[in-house]
């Protein structure tokens, strides 16, 4: 009988979901709340898609880049080329971005993957919010969308630097103990019993290429789901305000230096847009927001959002999420409005 | 069997199916020419290289089941990637994939209107996005544009920022009617929105759908388009106000061709490029509805 409770009841409730779905679209029920608000549900279909299929390449690139890490880079080679001191620490995870062109869907596989590799957690996590940020393809993005204001581009890029460059070393004044979630001992304990542990090592080091290749793909294909839903569900919420939310009323509740900038830092909380697409976004405020909030939006955004704070939790433990969001928040605000003065 | 193995093989069977779900809608849009309704052209080579990728790892998650089935120690890598034991948590999680899929399957296709294009807030013209963007300093000289020493130079002043859209502007009001063509949308009405004066009474043909909003007068609507960047939600609407006395007679979000004379109009209590029509003539969406900003457009005038 357990046989077929274990077999059947995730195959029954994934079957429930799809007959579910066929039985509304054959009694017209779709059709029905689509003819109450069909289109605000259409723009919602074409943004929330539209988001998936944009981060799926960015998506799979970070996880292949962080499967190819786990499975050929050795502890031993990562740790000759990280620097030792905490001064070269911090600015190898700040410029780390410029070797791994990630945008942060990629990035926190990657670092997960990194500081389980012997990176110092410090170097790990403030490559995590320096790398969607100080990397050739998001400068050209924002140099692009900010094109008769060339001090954007360099401020963005100067502002995440700085940020990263405090931040890292508060974290390493700080933070001694081991920020991931769990470790890969006591979960593979956990599901496998202990014998596992001693099967699995075996098995994914020592059968060559094709062992190899065959664990790369193991470990991507797992780690698409683990990042894949967090995208999906950040998608789903984007485009739900994006398609329900009047953009006056969000201009609304911010105007002033501060207000402005604490603002637009909750706005890409919530938007969670991909750090190559957000500074046209960017763009599309000016002049509505002073300068100094919108850099606050291209620093914070890509650091800190809704998208990645649910991939955050699920990598690093709670408070230390927590800590980290207000730290940066904190410097973003302080630095985009210093920055606003000076430069704009 | 042991209880683990045959959990394993459903998850590595669901994972498998889901995978192959999305790399066969990828493959779905691009048969039916759809992809550009979600993505960027430049983007697209890179999205159904994704599908190849996720058509791979669905082969694989075939192979890890039948190697469950077996009752063999899949290739592990050791990290915290066991699926919940939770039922429900993992109905949820699937669901989440299933979600954009259904969407995508079940509902027709259509393309971005109104609706999001008054969420969005529209942008008409675009002189004022471009001033904006250069933080105010493209305002042009106002004495230059009724300068009385005449010649293309005088009614074209230009900085920096705005030298390309001189240069554009004096090719275009030398053209006997202007085409507002796609590959160009944006850079073409920021030209014609800049340089107002000097396109008065210049024939112009644009395409788009209609949008309104309150504060429109009876007789006008914006022939509108959205402008993509990445992907549908970095989308953004831009439209150009026409007047014409048969103005009511075309809903919302048809599509429509638009000919007629540049002039200044008047909305929301301030002035605003309009054409006054000449001819309306509804036509077929575009199989391409968005237009795309070109980041190429300086180096086009570069001299």
């Amino acid at each position: 009988m357990s046989v077929v409770y274990r077999f059947g009841t995730p195959l029954l409730g994934v079957g429930c979901l799809l007959m579910l779905m066929l039985i509304l679209a054959d009694h017209g029920l779709i059709e029905q709340l689509s003819s109450i608000d069909s289109e605000v549900l259409q723009s919602f279909k074409l943004l929330f898609i539209g988001i998936i299929l944009e981060t799926f390449p960015f998506i799979l690139l970070g996880v292949i880049v962080s499967a190819i890490l786990q499975v050929f880079v050795s502890d031993e080679r990562l740790a000759r080329i990280t620097p030792k001191g905490p001064v070269g620490g911090v600015l190898f995870g700040s410029l780390l971005g410029l070797l791994l062109p990630l945008c942060e869907c990629g990035m926190i596989p990657v670092v997960r993957r990194l500081i389980r590799k012997g990176m110092p957690a410090y170097i790990g996590m403030i490559f995590i919010f320096a790398g969607p940020i100080i990397n050739p393809v998001v400068f050209t993005s924002t140099f692009t969308a900010f094109r008769g204001q060339p001090s954007m581009a360099y401020s963005r890029l100067g502002l995440a630097l700085a940020v990263c460059v405090i931040f890292g070393v508060v974290l390493y004044k700080f933070m001694k103990r081991d920020p991931l979630k769990h470790d890969a001992y006591s979960l593979a304990k956990a599901n496998n019993g202990i014998a596992g542990i001693y099967e699995h090592d075996h098995s994914a080091g020592n059968k060559g290429l094709r062992g190899r290749i065959t664990a790369t793909l193991a470990h991507a294909s797992d780690e698409l789901f683990d990042i894949g839903k967090y995208v999906i569900l950040g998608a789903f919420l984007t485009a739900l305000v994006q398609t329900t939310i009047d953009r006056e009323i969000l201009l609304s509740l911010g105007s002033g230096a501060i207000q402005g900038s604490a603002f637009m830092m909750g706005f890409a909380f919530l938007l969670s847009l991909c750090s190559t697409s957000d500074a046209f976004v960017a763009s599309s405020f000016n002049g509505v927001f002073p300068p100094g909030a919108l850099l606050a939006f291209l620093v914070f955004g890509p650091m800190v959002d809704l998208k990645s704070t649910l991939m955050l939790l699920a990598t690093f433990r709670t408070k230390v999420v927590a800590a980290m969001i207000a730290l940066l928040f904190v410097l973003v605000l302080a630095g985009s409005i210093i920055t606003g003065h000076l430069l704009m | 069997m042991a209880t683990n193995d045959r959990r394993r093989f459903v998850h590595h069977l669901v994972r498998a199916a889901l995978l192959t779900g999305f790399a066969l809608f990828i493959a779905h849009l691009v048969m039916q020419d759809n992809l550009g309704l979600y993505i960027a052209p430049r983007m697209a080579t890179f999205v159904k290289l994704s599908a190849l990728a996720l058509y791979v790892t669905a082969i694989y998650q075939v192979y890890a089941a039948l190697q469950a089935w077996n009752g063999q120690q899949a290739a592990d890598c050791g990290c915290d990637h066991e699926p919940p034991s939770s039922i429900t948590k993992n109905i949820i999680v699937y669901g989440l994939f299933i979600l954009p899929l259904a969407l995508g399957f079940v509902l027709p296709e259509s393309t971005l209107g109104s609706s999001l294009a008054a969420k969005k807030g529209m942008t008409f013209g675009g002189a004022e996005t471009l001033q904006a963007s250069s933080g105010g300093q493209a305002t042009l000289p106002a004495a230059a544009m009724d300068s009385s020493a005449g010649g293309a130079n005088a009614l074209f002043p230009y900085d920096e920022y705005t030298k390309s859209y001189a240069a554009y502007g004096k090719q275009l009001v030398q053209q006997p009617a202007i085409d507002v063509t796609d590959k160009w949308f944006i850079e073409t009405l920021t030209t014609i929105d800049l340089y107002r004066s000097a396109f008065q009474g210049k024939t112009v043909t644009v395409s788009g759908f209609v949008y309104r909003d309150e504060a429109m007068g009876s007789e006008q609507f914006a022939v509108s388009r959205f402008a993509m960047n990445c992907c549908s939600a970095d989308s953004l609407p831009y439209g150009l106000m026409v007047k014409s006395d048969q103005a009511a007679a075309f809903q919302k979000d048809t599509w429509v061709s638009v000919t007629g004379t540049v002039e200044e109009g008047s909305y929301d209590g301030g002035p605003i490029l309009q054409l006054n029509v000449t001819r309306i003539t509804p036509i077929a969406a575009p199989s391409s509805p968005y237009v795309y900003p070109d980041y190429n457009f300086d180096q086009q005038f570069d001299s």
